[in-house]
């Protein structure tokens, strides 16, 4: 059986309730846009395979609920991602404000060297725009990430940004990467790799049996 | 997690200390109905034999009896209902375009009105999921009054300021794969998960005549349940997270309620909390729930309540306090939407319960006290 994949990337989206995740999320793995979806409760993920300079990379990507009250839960996610997606609506500003209260818990839960991107989804609703993308733009610079403009609507920019991400990933991983390469993994689980080698501190938590659903 | 033993059934009515019901062999439905109808005229209204039925194959049959027993398992005096809150007009007039916007204010208008009433209950994601059922089967009004005691009862502990004490809950299930998966079930009574409206409202029969951890126990028969297929799924934590918390829809209902009984009868809390050394914490959904039980056996039946109800104003009434002006309201006095077959409605309302989370959500938190007018500009 050939192999499925050479590497498996832990993406996390993150960012306000009804801001449009799941949304962003069912457009790239399935190509389906639900107009008004479910809330999530806690977290789930989908999974997409994408073939990057030669290389099959399988990304999970987790799914969180936006609600404050879910974030005890979805934090304990955090520390085995190694990207993150900090989305916000450009029709609320109140989203695109909440993006420096999601930075500064990333900053805090997350390894210190994963990648982020900012995303303003909802780029089709033009009449309701709160937020300029001059606005994302400047905040993007401000922390050192990419930013996309997207909608999950009319399927403006969406394989752009997950691309984008997993690239970033792939890049910062690219050493180690190499190194597992030349010792002939077959496929490489990034994640627990990283776990085995003690790479990323673990954090004191409930979870010292691996388990970390 | 120890196997289920299959246990012989008592035929008898019989109602233990934790509130739990013993099924009795499924008689006839007819048979059924009349013992339903039997227990709302007996005065006191037979409580035991309503909570059987709903635990029984089929559980509560119809709509219409759902109408008549939810409130009696919940104590709830249909004469004695809350008004409807804010703008009454919703269901008169065609002034509201669709069905979904009618859909809408009315849950928005029910899960405001039940907040306003009690500030320490806060919202969550998946409380919408409650409300909608409840509104699909009882209406409006009703479902005020069943939200309410729901919500300070067997819900109370997920509408804490924090998470806190619903993760507890979670860890009466002893799974090794962790319990996020069943954090949904647990505080939408399966609701956000089920998309046959049919199940839903059969769960709901159970889980209102039982005990507020009786959704753990199901969750536990679930995944014995699905015990091989967990088996044969990638050892990954993520992916057997991604199984579990994926519901297949064609489960036997009938045959896992009958074992969630079983197992609570067999490994009732208090057994669980020792075994899964679970640290002693104070929840009030479990904490007031004997009190609650033991209330609801002095019911009188719905003719003399009529009656009396209306004798005693409203000063003596249970809801008076918190709400002002009586007058009665029949179960049948539903809007006409409710006619127009569950399973559409549910549809509708699916589609909506994101946004409306969300707008409940922010306007729960900001503009609890603004006026309907400001309400409706939000959506």
């Amino acid at each position: 059986m050939a192999k499925q994949y050479d590497v498996l990337f832990r993406l996390l989206l993150l960012g306000d309730s009804g801001v449009g995740k799941t949304c962003l999320l069912c457009r790239f793995t399935d190509n389906e846009f639900h107009p008004s979806h479910i809330s999530t409760i806690g977290v789930d993920f989908k999974m997409k395979t994408l073939k990057i300079d030669g290389i099959k990379v399988r990304i999970q990507i987790w799914d969180t609920a936006g609600q404050e009250r879910y974030q005890t839960i979805t934090k304990q996610y955090y520390r085995r991602a190694q990207g993150i997606f900090l989305v916000y609506d450009i029709t609320s500003e109140r989203s695109f404000q909440h993006i420096m209260k999601w930075a500064s818990d990333v900053d805090e839960y997350a390894p210190e060297k994963i990648r982020k991107i900012l995303v303003g989804n909802k780029s089709d609703e033009v009449d309701k725009r709160q937020v300029a993308t001059e606005q994302g733009i400047k905040l993007a610079n401000a922390y050192g990430m990419d930013f996309f403009e997207t909608s999950a609507f009319t399927n403006h920019n969406i394989t752009e940004t997950f691309t984008r991400l997993a690239e970033q990933v792939l890049a910062a991983n690219k050493k180690d990467l190499d190194l597992l390469r030349m010792s002939g993994n077959e496929e490489i689980n990034l994640a627990a790799l990283e776990e085995e080698e003690g790479l990323y501190e673990r954090a004191a938590s409930d979870e010292s049996k691996g388990c970390w659903c | 997690m120890n196997r289920l033993k299959k246990k012989k059934q008592n035929a008898g009515v019989e109602v233990n200390g934790n509130g739990s019901v013993t099924r009795e062999p499924d008689c006839g439905r007819k048979q059924k109905l009349a013992e339903i109808h039997q227990a709302l005229i007996n005065d006191p209204v037979d409580i035991e034999t309503l909570r059987r039925a709903a635990g029984s194959k089929g559980g509560l049959l119809t709509d219409e009896l759902r109408r008549k027993v939810w409130p009696k398992l919940l104590n709830i005096n249909v004469y004695d209902l809350p008004h409807k809150p804010g703008r009454d007009s919703l269901m008169s007039g065609g002034m509201r375009a669709s069905e979904r916007a009618v859909l809408q204010e009315q849950m928005i208008d029910i899960i405001l009105e039940v907040l306003k009433y009690t500030p320490q209950l806060h919202y969550y994601q998946g409380y919408h999921d409650v409300a909608v059922t409840l509104l699909l089967v009882v209406g409006e009004r009703m479902t005020i009054a069943m939200l309410d005691t729901l919500s300070n009862h067997h819900l109370r502990d997920f509408m804490d300021p924090t998470m806190d004490s619903t993760k507890h809950i979670l860890n009466y299930l002893i799974a090794e794969v962790g319990t996020i998966f069943a954090l949904s079930w647990l505080i939408t009574w399966y609701g956000h998960v089920l998309s046959d409206f049919k199940h839903t409202m059969r769960l709901y029969d159970f889980f209102l005549a039982s005990h507020p951890l009786m959704p753990i126990y199901l969750a536990a028969t679930i995944v014995l349940h699905r015990e091989k297929e967990v088996k044969k799924t990638e050892c990954d934590m993520a992916m057997v997270h991604h199984l579990l918390s994926r519901i297949p829809q064609d489960l036997p209902y009938e045959l896992l309620i009958g074992q969630a009984q079983d197992l609570f009868d067999q490994y009732p809390p208090s057994l669980l909390a020792k075994r899964a050394a679970l640290q002693p914490r104070k929840s009030l959904s479990i904490s007031t729930f004997q009190a609650f039980q033991l209330a609801t056996l002095h019911q009188r039946p719905d003719s003399i309540l009529k009656r009396l109800t209306k004798a005693q104003g409203s000063s003596t009434s249970r809801q008076a306090s918190r709400y002002s002006g009586l007058e009665a309201a029949l179960p049948q006095e539903r809007g006409q939407l409710w006619g127009k077959g569950n399973r559409m409605v549910k549809m509708a309302v699916w589609g909506l319960s994101a946004t409306l989370g969300a707008a409940v959500f922010a306007v729960a938190q900001t503009a609890m006290d603004w006026g309907p007018e400001a309400l409706l500009q939000l959506f």
